[in-house]
């Protein structure tokens, strides 16, 4: 029997609805089923990499329908505009594209659906610089997290944007598995991942002092590191617009003409634009823009993940990032397993094949303790909803790894929905079936690692691509420096007092948890791309981020926003435009 | 460095009535307050139903803290208002502050600290409620900031989770402001305000209130469009197939306060798990010598006459403070007490008449308060009703008792 054949058979045992075809180096999938799962299992089924590109699963899920979230602006502000680059996407990777490509002479536009750059995955994660030691060494996940890996503290210092680098840790509980942790030693190394070794629970106990009791050691990779991904994505795009690179937030691609593998125009809800050369980072809708392009091979499942955020008070309990070892299971766990020779070692397959791996905690860079995420398959792309079960399962878990971990330490909780492909890696590359195309997708764990080496390919073939047509030239007036705005709360008195006289603002404190003064705000206002919304200047700055979440300080903010913009109070959003907070003045305003 | 005797940290009733006693006692005081005007939650409390106790009649919110602010500049006390404090350093005769304000950062020192601090709101992420993220979930201090305050309208149509009181009390204020509220949503079996809140406020307008239901998700991308409500078991755990949608624009939690004690705690102060504020003595001293507290810092008060009179206590205290060798003794307090202020006795002071105030852990009919020493009743107060939600207060004099560091003073609430 034939590969596709065996394709076949699996997935027809698996669903008489789902017809498998093979078109254009691609394995496809169509039809109808009323569960996602059996949806998704079909899509993993099909995973050939050796014989296809990619897996284009379009099988639908009866009854969903994409609710799609667009923004509500139209105009006509990029209409007939003929940019060098056209970069669909302003998460990290297509932010940290945008500030590449203003190295050269170009015109280069960015376009965001959303209302803030980071809208999507690029914010809602803990923001681990990750070691990839779980990765295959051939993947490109691999490739560019090593390399990503090796740029941060650099890119992070030229950029003003805290990094820090204290390592990561995999908790072991029984010594056997100081055999493993050299095996996986030896495997990092073969990788390029340098400095990986096991550490006794003393010496564990000097980086994580935090360490449960029942912990006997485990492999410490001081290569991992911890950013802001959200502040990392805003000085990266920042730097890009300093740079001469323009910027659309609300502005989304509704489609584009093709003719002959040629991206000819691309549709927005600002315009028709005529694009030299396209640049996907789209996300979770990806695969959607590459279809558009004529260029799909692959598929975008979305997956729901969520962390769960602590005050700061309970940040001491890590120190770094730490999780379980998948082998471990823990005392609490003992009552899953199933009795019998076979039982632990199901288990650990068990948790090994998990997409959950082990969850883990994380010292943020901000000082709160940061656990999670989970892993839900969802049919719907843009559900960051939380649910109450996951969330207490997470809960649930962690208390076995923070062991001082109460409920009352949780301050927030959010989801955001990675973009993975069937084959589990990112798809860098260029246009297979249109030339001016250049695909950044598939972009999942670990992408805000892997972003500013995923930049420097795309930027790159980009450059030869437009080389072919034009000529290009380095942009001599390039700055690759970007000094983020002060933050007072982090000075000495002596500093904080000096820049207070020159402006008073940094003197009146608006946030009382996070310690946010309003010429802080006012910053936010003014700089190179402003967000004036409630959410807007939270994520920039984190009013509304601390133990009381805004519920002293929004209504301040607020004011300061519509003041500085010149608007009424009622004008102010929380962040779309029709995320109204209030409905205008008292008295009759609520008839 | 300005140097002082007595720093009260926040300007609210609380902090005012610490300041003003403080001065009167004779001690140069010094008020700091994050906000631009003094009065704190009090300036967007404009229903009455104030000083009923203190002052035998029914004030607004900014009324009764008029009456304050009033004395407090008669006295000449000095005020740094939008001065926020960031750091407390203990040295060997006091306290050296570091406040930041539009001059620059200031260091202050004094010789005994009152905090002052108040109480923040819970959250709706603290209450775990779930679903998407819009606008329109405001907690009930939020939702009174933008009307009172600031004039402006954030609900057409909203439900209130939570029957505390400023959530009842919004609740008639967003009814008078012509907006519809669905209902008062609480997950106890019992309403957590004020009885005469749930007549005034909702019976009087006609607002249901469903006990044993709450709120457990939201929905709306933008902004919020529905809720959905879910009746509760006994552990106050959702029922599944109880759940209803109620569309709505607006969410607003009345979910309870938590004293703000980050300032105490970065002094190493011990703090009462069950108060959430620091553990005190009779003069409201906490576990640092030298620094009281007072208001609902030190526990969540129902009434603001009492926030007023623990202001007076402390600031009388902070004013006459000299350190001494100290003989504690810890109250102990029983099941069915939920808190008892003060925790704890300095058996070496003078003077040991003190006020005693405290909850019930639920409601309970006929009952007594009885205190007993090593076992003996030594005092018993008798109620025809206990209820979580109505504080308590008692005055006793401990001073004849003739305590010693090894009696066993215990609390407990008998039911009859």
């Amino acid at each position: 029997m034939s590969k596709f054949q065996n394709i076949c058979k699996k997935i027809a045992e698996l669903s008489p609805n789902i017809r498998v075809s093979e078109a254009r180096g691609c394995i496809v999938l169509q039809g109808e089923v009323g569960n996602w799962e059996t949806a998704v299992k079909a899509g993993q089924l099909a995973v050939d990499k050796k014989r296809y590109l990619g897996v284009i699963n379009d099988i639908s899920l009866k009854g969903f329908v994409q609710n799609q979230r667009l923004p509500t602006e139209q105009d006509k502000s990029l209409d007939d505009e003929r940019p060098d680059v056209l970069i669909i996407g302003g998460g990290i990777t297509g932010c940290a594209i945008a500030r590449d490509m203003s190295k050269y002479k170009l015109n280069t536009v960015l376009v965001e659906k959303g209302p803030d750059v980071a809208s999507g995955a690029s914010r809602a994660n803990g923001g681990v610089i990750h070691v990839g030691i779980n990765f295959s060494k051939h993947s490109q996940k691999h490739y560019y997290n090593i390399r990503g890996n090796r740029m941060y503290a650099g890119l992070s210092q030229t950029l003003d944007v805290p990094f820090e680098q204290k390592g990561q840790f995999l908790l072991c509980c029984k010594g056997w598995e100081r055999l493993v942790v050299e095996l996986l030693r030896l495997h990092g190394r073969s990788m390029g991942i340098p400095g990986v070794r096991w550490l006794d629970r003393e010496e564990l106990l000097k980086h994580e002092p935090c360490a449960p009791d029942y912990v006997v050691g485990g492999m410490y990779m001081p290569i991992g590191g911890i950013t802001s991904p959200m502040e990392m994505t805003v000085a990266l795009v920042e730097n890009a617009v300093k740079n001469g690179v323009r910027i659309f937030l609300n502005t989304a691609v509704s489609g584009m003409e093709t003719e002959n593998g040629h991206i000819v125009s691309v549709d927005t809800n600002r315009g028709r634009l005529y694009p030299r050369l396209v640049v996907n980072a789209a996300g979770v809708y990806a695969d959607k823009i590459a279809e558009m392009a004529g260029d799909r091979t692959f598929t975008i499942h979305p997956r729901r993940g969520t962390d769960i955020i602590t005050d700061k008070k309970a940040g001491y309990m890590v120190k770094t990032s730490m999780e379980k070892s998948p082998f471990s299971i823990l005392p609490y766990q003992k009552a899953q397993v199933t009795s019998g020779p076979f039982g632990s070692a199901k288990a650990i397959l068990a948790a090994l094949h998990s997409n959950t791996k082990g969850i883990g905690l994380i010292h943020s860079i901000h000082g709160n303790m940061l656990f999670g995420p989970n892993a839900v398959e969802t049919p719907d792309r843009e559900d960051t909803s939380t649910y109450r079960d996951e969330v207490d399962q997470i809960i649930e878990i962690q208390c076995h790894v923070a062991t001082d971990l109460k409920a009352s330490d949780v301050i927030a909780y959010f989801t955001g929905v990675r973009a993975p492909t069937y084959e589990e890696d990112f798809v860098v590359r260029k246009g297979v079936f249109t030339d001016n195309i250049l695909e950044a997708a598939g972009i999942q764990s670990p992408g805000v690692t892997a972003a500013p080496a995923v930049a420097a390919d795309i930027s790159k073939w980009a450059v030869e691509y437009l080389a072919e047509k034009m000529t290009v030239e380095k942009n001599d007036s390039f700055d690759p420096v970007r000094h983020a705005p002060p933050r007072l709360a982090q000075m000495s008195d002596e500093d904080r007092d000096a820049l207070i006289c020159k402006n008073p603002d940094y003197g009146t404190i608006v946030c009382r948890c996070e310690e946010v003064s309003k010429g802080e705000i006012l910053d936010a206002l003014n700089s190179p791309v402003c967000v004036p919304t409630l959410d807007g200047i939270k994520r920039r700055l984190r009013p509304g981020m601390g133990r009381c979440q805004g519920g002293f300080c929004a209504p301040l903010v607020a004011q300061i926003i519509a003041e500085h913009q010149g608007t009424s109070l009622s004008s102010v959003k929380k962040n779309s435009a029709e995320s109204i907070v209030t409905y205008g003045e008292t008295k009759g305003a609520a008839q | 460095m300005i140097h002082t005797d007595v720093i009260v940290i926040g300007g609210g009733p609380a902090g005012l009535a610490a300041a003003i006693t403080a001065k009167r006692a004779g001690a140069q005081t010094l008020l700091i307050e994050r906000e631009a005007r003094l009065g704190g939650i009090l300036k967007q409390c404009i229903h009455d139903g104030f000083g009923l106790v203190r002052f035998g009649e029914k004030l607004s919110g900014p009324e009764y803290a008029e009456r304050f602010i009033h004395e407090f500049h008669e006295e000449n006390i000095e005020a740094l208002t939008l001065t926020f404090v960031t750091k407390i350093k203990k040295t060997d005769d006091g306290f050296v502050l570091s406040a930041v304000n539009r001059s620059g950062v200031a260091h202050l020192s004094a010789k005994a600290l009152v905090l002052a601090t108040g109480c923040r709101e819970r959250t709706s992420k603290q209450v775990f409620i779930h679903g998407t993220r819009p606008s329109g979930v405001f907690t009930a201090g939020t939702a009174q900031h933008l009307i009172n305050l600031l004039g402006q309208m954030p609900t057409k149509k909203c439900v209130i989770l939570g029957s505390g009181d400023i959530g009842l009390i919004m609740a008639r204020r967003i009814t008078l402001e012509g907006g519809k509220v669905e209902g008062v949503y609480e997950a106890k079996p019992t309403p957590s305000g004020l009885t005469r809140n749930i007549y005034q406020c909702l019976h009087d307008y006609g607002i249901p209130l469903h006990l044993s239901k709450t709120v457990t998700k939201v929905f709306g991308a933008d902004r919020l469009t529905a809720v959905e409500v879910c009746s509760v078991d006994k552990k106050m755990q959702p029922i599944e197939g109880t759940n209803e949608i109620i569309e709505c624009d607006a969410l607003i939690l009345s979910v309870g306060l938590i004293p703000e004690n980050e300032l105490a705690e970065s002094l190493g102060i011990q703090i009462d798990p069950r108060t959430k504020g620091p553990v005190c003595d009779e003069v409201l001293m906490t576990s640092a010598d030298g620094v009281f507290s007072c208001g609902n810092a030190l526990h969540v008060n129902d009434l603001v006459d009492y926030v007023s009179e623990s202001g007076e206590c402390a600031g009388k205290a902070a004013a006459g403070f000299a350190r001494k060798e100290r003989m504690e003794l810890s109250l102990s307090v029983g099941e069915n007490v939920q808190y008892l202020v003060p925790q704890r006795l300095n058996l070496n002071a003078e003077d040991l008449k003190t006020v005693l105030y405290f909850r019930s852990r639920e409601v309970f009919g006929k009952c007594s308060f009885v205190m007993t020493v090593d076992g003996v009743e030594v005092f018993r107060k008798r109620y025809s009703v206990l209820r979580p939600p109505e504080m308590e207060r008692v005055e006793y004099d401990f001073g004849p008792l003739g305590l010693t560091a090894e009696s066993l003073v215990s609390f407990e609430i008998e039911e009859a």
